[in-house]
């Protein structure tokens, strides 16, 4: 596997599972458009752009942020999100990127999956978000989602499982580790202000992590702080769980170099080894208490970010003597 | 497209075909011109042989049939990413090159005429780059002027005494053939990186498709193979084993090429390789892969010499390898085609190359030369500049239809510039005939119309045998009386079908 081809299959994997992150944060939030008081939605722009690194759109250097989204229309505020290409995690520009990475790797990709994500890209190109507005902005988001689902399975049903399929599917997790992490510790942080249900709130993250159903039959329909974080961190069967993320970057570090031809125990797999231990070890004293999960949700994220800067020097920007024959 | 239009359409053509001619019925918009070569019709409008089948059923298809096709076309090459980029135009980095639904027939006797003269035309150019490069045998005996081949920016010296695997310095040439009133005829000869056989491949996938039982009832050769040719050809010019290690060295994917560089590497199961990919460490290429670097032994490279390797050529390229002629020159890698080609298709010694043909080969051409014009020389830049507006004036390291002058239709300004241009410089400068390039049919705003055409055929030559893919890359001059067909300047191309030895279709 060419190293830059290698890297290029990481970034794509990377960038739609952002968009996919961005599409099911943006459908949980426009669904709540309705019926939904002013001050609870602002909230939901909010933790939604804090969740994104973002500011809100023409916010003032000295104007107070959360008055800003009381402030900004949801058009503005969700058109930012999908089709501003200056932002990275928006719609367009995840799937701009996702698309140029898929371009330098045409001679690897099935072409089905070429395709599909061209046609995606095409597609977004093309809308027009201000018609697409006035049809219902949950359509546009839903379709996304769709065409991103659609893409995950054509990559499934179509791609061998080589180092290609191992490094996109490395940059899927990778990147899910660090969006999950982001959204537990920012949803944990804003914690249940509103006066609403305690449990309501709970079950709401635990929507959009698509887990509330699988929750509701392994545990109860009445959702607790502790006990929603800890689901979502160690489940080993939740696809958004932490744990699943990290269990499956373990396994796919251990097949990219299975003779150890390189390294006994390349770099980034001994991290992949260490953040494992982190989840299962996390939150210290054991489920139930949960006191120190917001610090493990930033450590987690931190060594994301080495086992991302680890894998592109192992297997990427190696220097020269290293890679040489022996 | 959807099923039923090609269904409808495609059936058509097993219906017993009625009287069709040019200016009537579909035809209606397709006038004549009795000084032009006419691909579809004979010159009293009547269809040619080769063309009954195809013509019939375009005779009965409606506009809105036809469309539809285009579009369907169009729209798959869109979804596929099977795109040019225009130089210098970021804003339209990414375009289709437009695809004419009605294919161009050849007879397998047109053909055959075809294919013997690239050959013999090949073989002759590789025998004149090994002379040049070593004894210069060619140039002490005035067949070629010293002073052309040495004074061209392609000659390279560091090519000088390079031993070249089985004397194959052109091992893919792409070589531009018209065809007017006298019959077929060279433009040009393309011997660095030949491009547009990933459109011929793509263009004839689309047709195939769209008439499934016209394709089959007309005999077509087949040129899917040319992939696996194409690998064989590289293969073979190596010592190694069975299965050497190709690399396709692209300059990137802000290449005009860039999809055909990906799509011929992902054909061949060759690696498709940027400069910054590579490395040289002692004398041996190397790439870097995941698992470290790996060993590279053959080099398709569709980059210019001036930017392989900044040790060598131009200093500040980026998109090549340092050392890589190094290696090269020690035997470690093959490089196709070699560094210094070009001077076998620039465009003052292609004057030259019947007189090579004569020389190496002690043969008559068999495909004619367009006459032309050296305005190096007093007596054609005299002619050149009394009859710029009869003439294309065209840069002789020029290429993709920048750097030339159609005069009859350019401004008095552009003539002018030229003119100024040609007493600057006239050496950089040759002149030809305004060609009447042959017309073939085409779909254009809704009626069936005829265009200029060309044809770029490919020819591959290994270690001891030369393959030529029976097609080629059919370039269409879109804009009505346009002469122009390179895809940077509005044209499209169209399918070529070969018919196996009659044509007398099945």
């Amino acid at each position: 596997m060419l190293a830059r081809a290698a890297a290029d299959f990481y970034w794509m994997g990377r960038y739609v599972e952002r968009a996919e992150q961005t599409a099911r944060l943006l459908d949980y939030q426009l669904t709540r458009l309705v019926d939904t008081p002013a001050e609870e939605l602002a909230r939901g722009w909010s933790i939604l752009y804090d969740i994104f690194g973002l500011a809100p759109p023409g916010l003032a250097s000295d104007a107070d942020e959360a008055e800003a989204f009381l402030i900004a229309d949801a058009y503005t505020l969700a058109g930012a999100v999908v089709e501003d290409e200056t932002r990275p995690a928006s719609l367009v520009s995840c799937w701009g990127q996702a698309r140029d990475n898929a371009t330098q790797l045409r001679p690897w990709l099935p072409v089905q999956v070429w395709t599909t994500l061209n046609r995606g890209f095409l597609w977004l190109r093309d809308t027009e978000f201000a018609a697409a507005w006035a049809v219902g902005p949950a359509t546009l988001v839903c379709e996304a989602r769709d065409r991103l689902r659609l893409f995950g399975g054509v990559v499934d049903a179509t791609m061998s499982r080589d180092d290609a399929w191992r490094f996109m599917q490395l940059g899927c997790f990778v990147e899910r580790l660090q969006q999950q992490a982001v959204l537990l510790g920012t949803w944990d942080r804003s914690g249940n202000v509103s006066g609403g249900s305690p449990s309501a709130w709970w079950a709401e993250l635990l929507r959009i992590c698509d887990a509330y159903d699988f929750y509701c039959r392994n545990r109860s329909m009445v959702v607790r702080r502790d006990s929603a974080l800890m689901f979502l961190v160690r489940n080993p069967e939740l696809p958004r769980s932490l744990r699943f993320a990290v269990h499956q970057i373990g396994e796919l570090l251990a097949d990219i170099d299975p003779q150890g031809a390189r390294y006994p125990l390349a770099p980034p797999h001994r991290m992949a080894l260490h953040l494992a231990a982190s989840v299962e070890m996390s939150p210290r004293g054991g489920e139930g208490r949960g006191d120190d999960i917001g610090d493990t949700f930033s450590t987690l994220l931190a060594d994301s970010l080495s086992l991302h800067e680890l894998a592109m020097a192992t297997y990427v920007d190696y220097p020269v003597e290293e890679g040489l024959p022996a | 497209m959807s099923d039923s239009i090609r269904t409808s359409l495609d059936e058509r053509f097993s219906e017993e075909p009625r009287a069709w001619s040019a200016g009537s019925g579909a035809f209606a918009h397709y006038d004549l011109d009795s000084g032009i070569y006419d691909e579809m019709f004979r010159p009293d409008g009547w269809p040619r042989e080769s063309s009954r089948l195809l013509g019939a059923a375009l005779a009965r298809a409606s506009s809105e049939d036809l469309a539809a096709l285009q579009d369907g076309v169009a729209r798959r090459f869109l979804h596929e990413g099977i795109t040019f980029t225009v130089l210098g135009r970021r804003e339209l980095s990414e375009q289709i090159i437009p695809i004419d639904c009605v294919p161009r027939v050849l007879t397998a006797e047109e053909w055959d005429h075809i294919d013997r003269g690239l050959r013999q035309r090949l073989t002759a150019l590789n025998l004149f780059l090994a002379d040049i490069y070593n004894d210069g045998r060619s140039l002490r005996d005035g067949i070629v002027p010293e002073d052309l081949v040495l004074g061209c920016p392609q000659y390279r010296v560091e090519m000088r005494g390079v031993e070249v695997p089985h004397g194959a310095y052109v091992s893919i040439c792409g070589t531009d053939v018209v065809r007017t009133a006298d019959g077929f005829a060279v433009l040009e000869d393309n011997l660095r990186v030949p491009s547009g056989v990933s459109y011929m491949l793509a263009c004839r996938t689309a047709m195939k498709q769209a008439f499934p039982l016209l394709y089959r009832a007309h005999g077509v050769r087949e040129i899917a193979r040319y992939p696996e040719h194409l690998y064989s050809t590289l293969a073979s010019l190596g010592s190694w084993g069975s299965s050497p290690r190709v690399a396709v060295l692209t300059p990137g994917r802000y290449n005009s090429a860039y999809y055909e560089h990906a799509f011929l590497a992902g054909e061949m199961g060759a690696t498709l390789c940027e400069g910054r990919d590579l490395v040289v460490h002692d004398a041996v290429l190397y790439v870097r892969t995941v698992s470290g670097l790996k060993r590279i032994d053959v080099v398709y490279r569709r980059i210019d010499d001036d930017f392989l390797d900044p040790v060598t050529f131009r200093a500040d390229s980026v998109l090549g390898v340092p050392g890589l002629f190094g290696a090269y020159r020690a035997g470690n890698v093959v490089i196709a085609n070699a560094p210094g080609t070009g001077v076998a298709d620039d465009k003052a010694v292609y004057a030259f190359v019947p007189a090579i043909i004569r020389y190496f080969l002690d043969e008559e051409p068999i495909l004619a030369n367009v006459e032309t014009h050296m305005c190096r020389e007093p007596e054609g830049l005299a002619y050149t500049l009394e009859h710029i507006e009869e003439l294309v004036v065209k840069e002789v390291g020029g290429s993709g239809g920048y750097g030339m002058l159609v005069g009859s239709q350019a401004s008095a300004a552009e003539r002018d510039e030229f003119v100024r241009r040609l007493r600057a410089d006239p050496a950089n400068y040759i002149s030809q005939p305004v060609l009447p390039l042959s017309r073939a049919g085409c779909f254009v705003d809704g009626r069936l119309e005829p265009r200029h055409v060309d044809l770029r055929p490919f020819v591959l030559r290994g270690r001891d045998r030369i393959e030529i893919a029976p097609g080629g890359l059919c370039r269409v001059a879109l804009r009505k009386g346009g002469l122009v067909v390179n895809s940077s300047q509005g044209g499209g191309c169209k399918d070529l079908w070969v018919l196996r030895e009659r044509e007398e279709p099945n």
